[in-house]
């Protein structure tokens, strides 16, 4: 063979690989009806009847690394038939999208949350299908969740988080195609972890448990965010610390769906009196612990009409702290400026 | 020599100090501070609400405003996304447009002006959102041949083409026209003297007589053409309105923009609703009926 028929093959065969493997954008874009020819503008947006801003943008560089990346638009927004659109309805996010759910082959959808959410602390209906008092307060879906986003994680060498290259070096060996490696590695390496930041969920639950108003609707008793942000597991989380517990690790029960988060005089739920200590207690905590270690007040606020003892208890402190600390760094603040200026007299008065 | 390496190690040193008593001070006293001033909020709790209720309009006019302060940070370990958080939105938006600073028309009529027609409000807000009010509301014919440029939002100044820097439609700039007046040089329509003028109207509009009022709006609005453009003046092959290619879109974006797919769905749109656009007042009579 001519070395220049070998350079031949070899671009060739060069362009062929490129074409066939190069992870393109638009392998992952589930955008079959090109809805993103108008959505992909950020200024599509109204103000509705009510005053309240729609912004009908979709970013397509975050939806790609999104849960939702091969769901087509209109497996949510299921009342679009045709295009131009008219408004579309609110999307309902228990109907039945194309994706087909691996082990029991049916069409998947979010029913099974719905049902969680029924039997947990946050249903709308009480167990005697009644509707609860302040029902417009209890979450919906979109109250807790934006689109969710993947979280990939690198198990090799671990250095840094995201995509390890190594690991999809050895899915390219049986699996071929370049969307399916990414978004089986992102689908499984995101639920291997936390889906979301400690702090992000803090925040989420921020939204209703440290409204003020809501907490004495609801006779809480407490603004939970708030005060565990006083805590250690809050401050850890606060310096974006992944190890510590979030809302969710402590409210449902180990191995069970998030959405079934139950209410702390229920007995069966973790945060019930008895069985507090067993949030504590797990594997990757603190094991073996007792149930005098979670009798503590998780969730005390530094106030002293809520919890006095606490109050004092942290008040002695933070004057046995800043009384101590302070004047020291005045002092030193002091010797410095002597220091600084070693003859310098202040006249007297004549 | 010496002596000021040492003042200077003396000086920084007293700056450490002085932050070290900041943080001292933030997590002790200032924590008590922060205590009180959080129990003094929840004794306030009841007269918030009252206040609440009474100030439903006003609240109604802060949710607005404040859904688009709020903003969240997604941490997804090898990456962080921060954007605007508003209310509702599923979608991210992954990015942030600043304010237009230079529009006087946006400060009476708000950034998102267009309501009256139904199903074209949010295409006419999302043109709003990269081409100026002036580009579309006022016409200058035989003035000579028309001038588009680009103005950034945040300072109004003339900008180079952000077309191929950015994705489309996220750019911080706008498609302003130039205006030949015949006197002088061309100068744009939103000129400085226009501006001006709607400023001191604004600031001044309480002190105004009706008549005044009616004056000073007639004035502001005389260049408003009573046909605004249309989308078909834009998106077709013959004589696009806007010069595409000096504005310095490349050619796969001009055909896209003039592709059979969006100058199909404008003329789709054209046929359903731009009757209604063109009189906006029979949408209202139809939505009574």
């Amino acid at each position: 063979m001519s070395l220049k028929r070998a350079a031949r093959l070899y671009i060739v065969g060069f362009i062929f690989i490129v074409l066939n493997f190069y992870p393109s954008k638009n392998l992952f874009s589930a955008d079959v009806g090109n809805c993103l020819l108008c959505h992909k503008y950020p200024g599509l947006s109204r103000i509705d009847e009510q005053g309240k801003m729609k912004l009908l943008y979709v970013n397509e560089d975050i939806f790609n690394i999104s849960v939702h990346l091969k769901v087509k638009c209109e497996g949510c927004h299921t009342d679009i038939k045709k295009i131009p659109h008219d408004p579309v309805n609110k999307v309902d996010c228990l109907v039945e999208c194309h994706i087909v759910e691996p082990s029991s082959e049916q069409k998947f959808s979010h029913k099974d949350v719905d049902n969680y959410v029924k039997k947990s602390v946050h249903a709308a209906l009480d167990k005697y299908g009644m509707p609860k008092k302040f029902k417009e307060d209890l979450p919906t879906c979109k109250n807790c969740h934006d689109e969710p986003l993947y979280r990939p994680l690198s198990f090799f060498k671990q250095v840094r988080p995201g995509i390890s290259e190594a690991a999809l070096g050895r899915c390219r060996v049986c699996h071929k195609k370049e969307d399916f490696i990414i978004r089986f590695y992102n689908h499984v390496t995101t639920r291997l972890h936390r889906t979301r930041n400690p702090i992000n969920i803090a925040e989420v639950c921020a939204r209703c448990h440290d409204d003020p108003l809501l907490v004495e609707r609801h006779n809480l008793g407490t603004r939970a965010v708030f005060s565990y942000g006083e805590t250690f597991h809050g401050k850890a989380a606060r310096f974006l610390d992944e190890r510590v517990p979030d809302c969710l690790d402590c409210h449902v029960n180990t191995g069970e769906s998030v959405h079934q988060m139950l209410s702390h005089k229920d007995s069966a739920a973790i945060t019930y009196r008895e069985n507090k200590y067993l949030a504590c207690s797990n594997i990757e905590c603190h094991p073996g612990t007792s149930q005098q270690f979670a009798s503590y007040k998780v969730h005390a606020e530094f106030n002293l009409d809520q919890s006095p003892v606490q109050y004092y208890f942290t008040l002695f402190f933070i004057i046995l702290t800043g009384g101590t600390l302070l004047p020291l760094m005045a002092i030193i603040f002091l010797d410095l400026i002597r220091r600084l200026f070693p003859d310098a007299v202040i006249p007297r008065r004549r | 020599m010496k002596n000021i390496f040492y003042k200077l190690y003396v000086v920084a040193f007293m700056c450490l100090t002085v932050w070290f008593i900041v943080i001292i001070w933030n997590v002790t006293f200032h924590h008590v501070i922060e205590e009180y001033e959080n129990r003094k909020e929840l004794e306030e709790v009841a007269t918030i609400k009252e206040q609440k209720k009474r100030e439903a309009e006003k609240t109604k006019f802060e949710r607005i405003i404040l859904q688009s302060e709020e903003r969240v940070k997604h941490y997804l370990g090898y990456r962080v996304i921060e954007e605007q958080r508003i209310e509702g939105h599923f979608h991210h938006i992954g990015f942030d447009i600043g304010p237009d600073n230079r529009s006087y028309c946006i400060r009476c009529h708000g950034d998102m002006p267009h309501d009256k027609v139904r199903d074209l409000r949010a295409f006419l807000n999302m043109h709003a959102f990269f081409i100026a009010c002036q580009t579309c509301h006022v016409k200058t014919e035989g003035r000579g041949p028309r001038v588009y440029k680009w103005y950034d939002r945040k300072t109004g100044e003339l900008v180079p083409s952000p077309v191929l820097t950015y994705r489309a439609g996220t750019y911080n700039a706008k498609i302003i026209q130039i205006e030949n007046t015949g006197v002088g040089e061309p100068q744009r329509v939103d000129s400085q003297e226009r501006i001006d003028f709607a400023s001191e109207f604004k600031e001044r509009e309480k002190e105004l007589s009706e008549a005044q009022k009616s004056k000073a709006k007639k004035m502001i609005h005389e260049i408003v053409s009573k046909q605004p453009s249309i989308c078909e003046d834009c998106h077709q092959r013959e004589s696009p309105l806007l010069p595409l290619h000096e504005l310095g879109y490349p050619r796969d974006r001009i055909d896209s923009i003039l592709s059979t797919e969006v100058v199909g769905m404008v003329k789709k749109y054209t046929e359903f609703y731009m009757p209604r656009m063109l009189h906006p007042g029979e949408q209202n009579k139809e939505n009574e009926k």
